[in-house]
């Protein structure tokens, strides 16, 4: 990571901008039913073997700005929802994430299951994403 | 019930929005690395003046040219590789975009 982001230097003006999206590390994703006001929290996702990745990403970040290839011209992170019809989707839409994917804690997936045969009717499946971006300037 | 498409992304115009944060794309040369299939790059390359987009993994590739023929968005150039093996990228790029690529 490191090397790459140097080589993206290199093709970068001076004063250009090296701009990194990611998932954010430790916002993980979380599922919950809404139905008009009400918001139920149902799990946590797991992911630890790709947090594992998204901190050697922020480590190559950090060193490459220490190092001085970069100077850091900050961060921002945001949180976005996509919405489910029924929890069969949820299965669908984690095979939709390149591996790892995030999983189920243990009896989360059960307890969606659970909760959802007792949601109203047009409730809906809420998975809340995030992701940070950093924006970096080559001096 | 009116559900948005399945995909594991945030919605049309959200990840340009974020970056503007930090960076205009209008007129500028932008260098995307991990493009994929060209979801996001679709979005800012009518506003930039051109794009090099790069990915490793060749069906993406594939799908991003064959979005492009049917849709247009003629300024992109869609490459099969990785940027440690970049060659001949031209000149010097406003904007380097790491795409969800770690």
């Amino acid at each position: 990571m490191v090397h790459a982001l140097r080589r993206a230097g290199g093709y970068l003006r001076r004063g250009g901008m090296l701009v990194s999206i990611r998932p954010h590390r430790t916002w993980r994703p979380s599922i919950a039913i809404v139905a008009g006001r009400s918001r139920v929290p149902v799990a946590t996702l797991l992911n630890t073997a790709f947090e594992v990745n998204l901190a050697a990403a922020e480590s190559a970040l950090e060193r490459v700005v220490d190092e001085g290839s970069f100077t850091l011209a900050g961060a921002q992170a945001a949180r976005y929802r996509i919405y489910l019809a029924r929890p069969s989707q949820v299965r669908t839409y984690l095979e939709l994430i390149n591996p790892p994917r995030p999983r189920f804690p243990r009896g989360g997936r059960a307890r969606l299951n659970a909760m959802w045969t007792s949601a109203p009717r047009g409730a809906r499946i809420e998975v809340t994403e995030s992701l940070i971006v950093n924006g970096l300037r080559r001096p | 019930m009116a559900t948005t498409e399945l995909s594991a992304y945030p919605g049309e115009g959200f990840e340009p929005r974020l970056i503007e944060r930090f960076v205009s794309l209008r007129n500028k040369r932008v260098l995307e690395i991990g493009c994929g299939d060209g979801r996001l790059t679709f979005q800012y390359a009518p506003h930039a003046s051109s794009v090099l987009a790069i990915d490793p993994d060749r069906p993406s590739i594939d799908e991003a040219l064959f979005q492009q023929g049917e849709g247009g968005a003629p300024n992109i150039d869609f490459r099969l590789g990785s940027i440690e093996r970049l060659t001949r990228p031209g000149a010097p790029f406003d904007v380097a975009l790491f795409s969800w690529s770690l």
